[in-house]
């Protein structure tokens, strides 16, 4: 024992600790644990990552630890706001079913690593998880076995003083500089390192790890022998803790580490530095369906920093700068909590001004690119009862994201893809996996489209909404059939891929600015969006044609010209928004504006 | 036969009953017992019925009118009743195995001492009862370490439940309720992981059906 076992004059938060063995994070479930007084939430997503988070929910506090797990999202229990693996990014608040998230409620999430059949997590460090010497060099040569472990009503360092005579071991010899691990020789093989996890001043746990583990024989005669005598030991260590006066050795206080929760849904004022501040890798380009390409993004890993994107949830589309300098929005196709990486679809549009072209033609796997955060302008209510998905040709992009996030859930939809033949059906395979949920229309003509549709569609019930994409004409002729089937409109969700309406920008005007007390003039050529930014108000945007909705904009006063295709009828009835990229007012009007 | 249950809503020992009753399909009417703050189960009515003051009780009633109503009282008797008389799979009781009957009477022995610790404490805590709240708290501790530990070996055997089958018991289901209600009682299951996971599969039991305080997995 080479320190008093005290935490007093360590950056313990710089360093690494076990807090649970791999075993207690098992397929869908959610360890507890505690830490130096902090607790944590321990899951394991489905994909095998495991994740330790800050054991609160943002919205009340309540304990992840009683959430469910889903799989690739953590569901709190008390107001069933969803969290993503990985990011620990929000991805649905119930009660805001129409609003996506902010990008800023995320959860705080701490590095994690899995090693000699334990979890350990660091507070704060920067460095890699040390190697123990006891167990060779490389992973692969780790034939170790996690023993049972301990906890103890008896602090760390009452416990470290006591290992230096664990009783049936004799050569007892601390390991390293440190006090935190402890290794003892037993004559069978490397002996045991018994790591001691604080808990708080007054309880740890000793996590034994066999060096070498026996054989499969012996695995459960030696797991018992071992328990064994830890519990003679912990008798030991109890009775000598009740037996002293309690001094608290942890001296820090804990405080909560609250993540960051800004307000609760999306707001477009949040200044946006750079529309493409993500540096991405293209990790494979496939070609998926006639003309499409699909395209998997994966971060780029910084050392000591975990590879993460940020949260993304089904709908979300991302702005991705191209090597020939434009700026495009694809959808991302990949479920809700898949944070491993973004996949989208490209359809080659050769008549198009050059996005489609430059991905297909000049970019490559291995490629760096630049794209934004996800935006969700097109968000999926997530306690429907009724479901349907309609999506015309690459219109099926974001609503795959939906249908694979639902079908994982194990919530019904029914997903209705129109496409010219088999051959331009794009993510045929994934689609198959989903099976019945999935129902294809090929090679219709607009008459037996709109029938198809029609009968998809049937007579609205409570909670049932419906989801569009695809080509203008399809949706335009859909959202008529939806309002003759007496569809409400806000059970209608859809998104244009573009808005190909004519814009005319021919007339001068003001605005003014209601928060900021400020007038200004837009004149004709310009957007109200591009004089804002000119004096230096920033507003996030993404296709800046009218069609995705990202730069909308409350209406204090005045009679907008709407010229998009995001706003619903009732809400450009209500003359209470305006998309400002496109929009604008009649010569010599004045425009009030929330900002 | 026409089952009834004497139950009140906050009770773990009326919710063991129902939980079984769901998970063989039993169809039963219920009458509410005002064990709070009415004190109902104290009352001279219901002492006809039960003369111990308790909930639940259970009433076996035959259908045709002929012969006695059965009548049973205390928690853990009646599961093993309605087991053994409704189960047809004869699992939750398995009254022709003798080493696995002898396993779930010895649990169903030491839910009682979880009933009487932990369920005890969140009485305490929820409904003011008077009991020596350190020393119950304490209680609960030692026999969810000594649960924990069995649960944790049982894993490693590659075993699921309390008792050594494959399947279920009603000792898990006589155990399960006071211990998943034991932060109701202060007493926090931060220390027992192989006693968490078992809860998260006792919740994915089909038939598994929920009280308040308990959060669906």
């Amino acid at each position: 024992m080479t320190e008093s076992g005290s935490f007093g004059g360590e950056d313990v938060a710089q360093r690494w600790f076990p807090v649970a063995a791999s075993s207690d994070a098992p397929f869908r479930h959610v360890a507890q644990a505690k830490l130096l007084g902090r607790e944590y939430a321990i899951w394991r997503a489905d994909d095998g990552y495991v994740n330790a988070w800050e054991n609160r929910c943002l919205h009340r506090g309540v304990r992840l630890s009683i959430g469910q797990n889903e799989g690739t999202e953590l569901r709190c229990t008390y107001h069933g706001w969803r969290y993503s693996s990985r990011s620990g990014g929000c991805t649905y608040i119930p009660a805001h079913p129409a609003d996506a998230p902010a990008q800023t409620i995320c959860n705080q999430t701490y590095r994690c690593e899995e090693r000699h059949g334990l979890i350990w997590v660091t507070e704060a460090g920067t460095g890699e998880l040390p190697r123990h010497a006891a167990f060779g060099s490389s992973t692969s040569e780790d034939a170790s076995l996690a023993l049972r472990a301990l906890p103890l009503n008896a602090p760390a360092s009452l416990v470290l003083e006591m290992l230096e005579a664990y009783p049936a071991h004799t050569a007892a010899e601390a390991t390293g500089s440190h006090s935190f691990q402890f290794q003892v020789a037993d004559g069978d093989g490397g002996g045991v390192v018994a790591f001691v996890q604080p808990v708080d001043e007054a309880h740890c746990v000793i996590r034994p790890v066999l060096v070498d583990a026996p054989p499969d024989s012996r695995r459960l005669e030696v797991l018992r022998s071992e328990a064994l005598i830890l519990n003679r030991f912990r008798e030991v260590v109890e009775q000598e803790a009740a037996s002293r006066p309690s001094t608290p050795v942890i001296e820090r206080d804990i405080l909560p580490v609250l993540g960051r929760a800004a307000s609760e849904t999306s707001v477009s004022f949040a200044p946006s530095q750079s529309r493409t501040e993500l540096r991405v890798v293209v990790t494979t380009k496939t070609p998926v369906a006639d003309g499409v390409m699909s395209f998997e993004f994966a971060p780029i890993a910084t050392p000591g920093e975990p590879a993460v994107l940020p949260t993304a949830q089904p709908g979300a589309h991302i702005d991705v700068q191209l090597p020939n300098g434009l700026i495009r929005q694809y959808s991302l196709t990949n479920r809700s909590g898949d944070q491993e990486r973004y996949v989208i679809g490209v359809k080659l549009e050769p008549e198009s001004t050059g996005g489609s072209t430059c991905l297909h033609e000049t970019v490559r796997e291995g490629d760096v690119l630049a794209i934004s955060a996800p935006r969700n302008n097109f968000p999926l209510r997530r306690s429907a009862t009724r479901t349907i998905l309609i999506a015309g040709g690459i219109g099926l992009t974001p609503l795959l994201a939906m249908a694979e996030t639902l079908h994982a859930a194990g919530q019904p939809f029914e997903f209705h893809c129109f496409a010219r033949s088999q051959a331009h059906l794009p993510f045929a395979s994934r689609l198959e996996a989903m099976g019945a949920s999935v129902t294809t229309h090929l090679g219709l003509d607009p008459s037996q489209t709109a029938r198809a549709i029609e009968q998809a569609l049937g007579r609205h019930e409570p909670a049932a909404h419906v989801y569009l994409c695809g080509p203008a004409p399809m949706l335009d002729a859909a959202q008529q059939i939806a309002a003759d089937s007496d569809w409400p409109e806000d059970a209608v969700h859809f998104e244009y891929f573009a808005n190909t309406n004519e814009v005319d920008r021919s007339s001068s005007f003001e605005i003014s600015l209601a928060r900021s007390s400020l007038t200004l003039s837009v004149g004709p050529g310009e957007t109200i969006l591009d004089v804002l930014r000119s004096n230096g108000v920033p507003l996030d945007a993404s296709c800046q044609q009218g069609a995705c909705g990202t730069c909308v904009v409350e209406l204090l006063d005045g009679e907008p010209q709407h010229q998009d295709v995001h706003l619903k009828p009732s809400e450009r009835a209500a003359g209470d928004r305006i998309i400002t990229c496109v929009s604008r007012a009649a010569a010599g009007e004045r425009l009030v504006l929330d900002i | 036969m026409a089952l009834t249950l004497y139950s009140y809503d906050l009770s773990v020992n009326c919710y063991k009953q129902r939980l079984l009753m769901s998970i063989l399909g039993l169809d039963y009417e219920t009458v509410l017992v005002d064990f709070f703050p009415g004190l109902e189960h104290k009352g001279e009515a219901f002492k006809a019925i039960n003369p111990l003051g308790h909930i639940p009780v259970l009433i076996d009633r035959p259908d045709d009118g002929d012969g006695d109503d059965f009548v049973l009282r205390d928690a853990h008797a009646i599961l093993v009743y309605l087991a053994a008389q409704y189960d047809e799979s004869g699992q939750w009781y398995p009254t022709t195995n003798a080493r696995l009957l002898g396993e779930v009477s010895q649990w169903m022995l030491f839910a009682e001492g979880t009933t009487n610790t932990a369920s005890a404490a969140r009485l305490h805590d929820n409904l003011g009862y008077d009991f020596n709240i350190d020393e119950v708290r304490a209680g609960a501790h030692r026999l969810f370490r000594v649960l924990d530990e069995h649960l944790w070996f049982r894993e490693q055997e590659g075993q699921e439940w309390v008792c050594s089958a494959s399947h279920p018991t009603i000792a898990d289901l006589a155990i399960f309720p006071d211990v998943i209600l034991s932060e109701e009682g202060g007493i926090s299951r931060l220390d027992y992981p192989a006693l968490r996971r078992w809860t998260d599969r006792v919740r994915r039991l089909d038939g598994f059906v929920l009280m308040p305080g308990i959060q669906p997995v």
